[in-house]
């Protein structure tokens, strides 16, 4: 493993620098249940957006607000059923400017 | 009657070049976009190769938004420590007609969004479709949106909606689901003075440069990129679904990792990140290929999975132009002879077969599979540089070792079969030869 | 006529270079703030339950047609932008609003946009058509018979108000979410008529166009032997000092009081 030379920035300031027009409700539905008995818990390291954690009790903590509505999660997850995905609604979501 | 004569969704390159097309042709064309406005959710690794636009604006060059445009290519094989590059400059193609050209998204497909307005095209943004409208004879026959009273009916529907395209699968279109068909890919987009860009690249002016790496992505499968546009650098990875999802860093840690390469960190020091972004792209080519007309719709773009894709290989951009334009003119000349069944649309596989779309992606059908293939990604690397370390070693007062006998030992060392060596070098030569 | 005010802003700025002033907005980025969304669909609402005619109004140039596009497919009847460059001073929009709201009986304002504005608009307004004001609303209650509303003020109160006559109205983004405009409304033809006002005034007021610094202040120096007892007269620790100053005077001594101390401390 490579040592990175200078300190990578925090994954707020990160995530910090796309921009997203929130929308009040959630496009992405995670069904806590079905992700509680998930061992292998894919989306947790391919979502580029860092948008699932692991809570201590063993269950997924899932934000929408800062995604970038690419789809990984959906297709990396094993799981029939704990992943219901939907783009936000027109004009919501993120707004890319320099990709 | 339907509302329109076509609606097009998803105005990215696909889209909005389907809809140039039809409103040229007289065509009453509604082009449906879910961001704000057109390239604003589309984020690609930085080259575009728009030669195919001669057919639609003439000197497009003179007015599209680029960046820089690439006169110098270079393909890197590297391992932890050790870098192989194979460096092209061409000045050709730093003039008319040029070859390739780093631009924004939100820059280029706003542009050519104007385009189909300008032709005379409808465009509707903040408006994402969630559904296909079908007659009584199950033909597809207009669009369902997420706005109040938002059904929209229309001789032919072109989906362009992208990668995910939902619509297509809502249609049944796409065979069954493998998540090893798609690869995610991040990047950064990071803040350098053009002169230190400049400096670093070797090159001036409006002159840019593609770098295209292998071997860089720990052990996910994939590719790295490095592209330069005027006062920013894009860095980023492809990495393989499956392969990702498998084992323990995160993308943008990969991304860490490969800006902290000897052979990169001196490229990209001190960028400041101005945007972290990600897509996914349909990287199978040929074999996941949906089938591409159905009553009343047809696909195009990253929707059709015509991205051509193979790890560093990444051409999608013009695919996505090329085949929404096919796919408009077939469409119109639907509607001029009053069938838009699967088989009145059926000029549209005729034009993907008889040019470089269905063409490139039949010759290079391997090649996804290839390049992403274990041996390609995890021992090809190392034992490629290593007999370059060896050759260019200087191990006095030992002799020198001819070439034959490095790559023997060097291949041996790295446990690779010969057989496996010719049989993914025949592969090879097959698809790119 | 309900008339509603528009400000077309980019929604999300580059930081303002050295010395940048108000850049043109990038088009794709550019829209209104929620406050104005919320007072667009505070006017439907009116509309919808006591009648009327909506006019939705910016100042600005023809790329900010696009707010007027929006806000006519949402529901507003009419869409009129005074044709400035961007930026024009507070003062100058809102004699242009006024100039169209001259018959308005309601005028409808969000109480900030992106930009650094200074939410003074809706009081110009008012100022210059000679009606009342309720301006930073938290709640809104439209009825038949007026509007109800609750105002913030200082210190955590509110102040509940009855509007009843004519007034400009500014409220707060959160107030009201704006409809989401019917499919058929953005696939209509959008009318906009443009007016071109008489007297054309440069695009940034100079004063405007550099961040505010207050002016140096000459101060003697501390008193005190030590370097210790400097910093102590210097910053005041551990001295009781007194917060502010409580006068009671009338309005125009009142006023004169408090440019004077603005004056004092290098704010004017
Ligand atoms: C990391 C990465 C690097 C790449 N590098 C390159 C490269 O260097 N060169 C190159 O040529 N190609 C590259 N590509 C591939 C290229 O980006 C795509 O092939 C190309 O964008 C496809 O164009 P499209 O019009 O088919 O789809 P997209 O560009 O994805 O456009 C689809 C549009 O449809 C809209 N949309 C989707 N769903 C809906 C809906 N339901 N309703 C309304 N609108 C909808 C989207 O908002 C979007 O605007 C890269 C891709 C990635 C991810």
């Amino acid at each position: 493993m490579i040592e990175s030379p200078w300190p990578e920035i925090s994954f707020e300031d990160r995530i910090g620098t796309a921009s997203f027009n929130v929308h009040h409700t959630a496009h992405i539905v995670v069904d806590g249940k079905v992700c509680a008995d998930c061992s292998t818990r894919e989306c947790i390291v391919a979502c580029p957006a860092n948008l699932f954690v692991p809570t201590s009790d063993g269950g997924i903590l899932f934000n929408y607000e800062q995604c970038f509505e690419c789809g990984t999660c959906y297709m990396v997850c094993n799981r029939e059923g704990a992943i219901t995905w939907n783009y936000p609604e027109g004009g919501y979501g993120v707004v890319f400017k320099r990709t | 009657m339907p509302d329109v004569d076509v609606i097009v969704v998803g105005a990215g390159p696909a889209g909005s070049c389907a809809a140039i097309v039809l409103a040229r042709a007289g065509k009453k064309v509604v082009l449906i976009e879910r961001g704000p406005f057109p390239g604003s959710k589309n984020m690609y690794g930085g080259v575009v190769y728009p030669r195919i636009l001669d057919q639609l604006i003439p000197e497009w060059w003179l007015e599209a938004p680029i960046q820089r445009w690439v006169t110098r290519r270079s393909t890197m094989i590297m391992t932890d420590t050790k870098a192989l590059t194979i460096d092209f400059r061409s000045q050709a193609w730093g003039a008319p007609p040029y070859n390739g050209a780093t631009a924004y998204r939100p820059d280029f497909d706003a542009w050519l969004a104007d385009h189909a307005v300008a032709a005379g095209a409808e465009l509707i943004c903040s408006t994402t479709v969630t559904g296909l409208l079908h007659d009584a004879n199950g033909h597809v026959s207009g669009v369902v949106t997420d706005r109040p009273d938002g059904e929209l009916t229309a001789s032919v529907v072109i989906a362009c909606d992208g990668v995910n395209s939902f619509l297509a699968k809502q249609e049944g279109l796409y065979g069954e689901f493998d998540a090893a068909n798609y690869t995610l890919g991040v990047k950064e987009t990071l803040a350098l003075p053009k002169d230190v860009i400049d400096e670093r690249f070797g090159v001036r002016g409006t002159d840019g440069v593609d770098i295209e790496i292998i071997g860089c992505t720990g052990g996910v499968n994939g590719g790295g990129f490095i592209y330069t546009n005027l006062d920013t650098i894009a860095v980023g990875l492809v990495l393989k679904l499956p392969k990702l999802a498998a084992q323990k860093q995160r993308p943008e840690q990969l991304i860490a990792r490969l800006k902290a390469h000897p052979a990169i960190a001196p490229l990209v020091e001190g960028g400041e990140i101005k945007e972290y972004s990600a897509h996914l792209i349909p990287e199978a080519g040929i074999s996941m290929l949906p089938t591409l007309a159905g009553n009343g719709i047809l696909l195009a773009g990253d929707a059709a999975a015509l991205c051509l894709a193979a790890g560093i290989w990444l051409e999608g951009v013009n695919f996505a132009m090329a085949s929404g334009m096919y796919a408009g003119q077939a469409a119109a000349e639907a509607i001029r002879s009053k069938d838009t069944s699967v088989a009145g649309l059926a000029g549209y596989q005729r034009r993907l077969e008889a040019t470089f779309v269905l063409k490139d992606h039949r010759k290079l059908r391997r090649a996804p599979e290839l390049v992403l293939s274990d041996r390609v990604q995890h021992l090809y690397p190392e034992f490629a540089t290593s007999v370059a370390e060896r050759m260019f070693r200087v191990d006095n007062p030992e002799p020198k070792p001819g070439v034959r006998k490095i790559v023997a030992q060097e291949r041996k060392r790295v446990g690779i079969r010969r057989r496996d060596l010719a049989k993914d070098g025949l592969a090879g030569l097959r698809s790119f030869g | 006529m309900i008339g509603v005010c528009l400000k077309w802003v980019d929604r999300r700025p580059e930081p303002a270079g050295v010395g940048g002033g108000p850049d043109q907005p990038d088009e794709r980025f550019a829209g209104v703030s929620a406050a104005d969304q919320a007072a667009l669909e505070w006017a439907l609402r009116q509309r919808d339950l006591a009648g009327g005619e909506i006019v939705a109004v910016t100042v600005g140039p023809a790329a900010a047609d696009a707010v007027l596009r929006d806000a006519l497919a949402a529901g507003a009847d009419r869409a009129v932008r005074v044709d400035r460059p961007f930026g024009a001073p507070s003062r100058t929009v809102a004699d242009d609003l006024a100039t169209v709201f001259a018959e308005a009986t309601t005028v409808w304002c969000g109480d900030y946009s992106f930009d650094r504005g200074t939410g003074s608009v809706p009081a110009f307004v008012a100022a210059a058509l000679g009606i009342g004001q309720a301006l930073g609303l938290v709640a809104i209650d439209v009825d038949v018979a007026g509007i109800g509303a609750l105002r913030r003020l200082d210190g955590g109160r509110r102040e509940r108000l009855a509007i009843t006559g004519r007034a400009v109205l500014s409220v707060e983004g959160g107030t009201a979410l704006l409809r989401r405009a019917p499919l058929r409304g953005l696939l209509a033809k959008p009318v906009i008529d443009v007016v071109v006002p008489a007297q054309r005034i440069d695009a940034a007021h100079p004063a405007d166009a550099r961040p505010f610094r207050p002016r140096p202040r000459a101060f003697a120096p501390p008193a005190g032997s030590t370097a210790l007892d400097r910093i102590r007269t210097l910053t005041a620790a551990g001295a009781t000092v007194a917060h502010g100053e409580t006068v009671t005077l009338d309005p125009p001594a009142a006023a004169e009081r408090i440019l004077s101390a603005l004056r004092e401390w290098g704010y004017i």
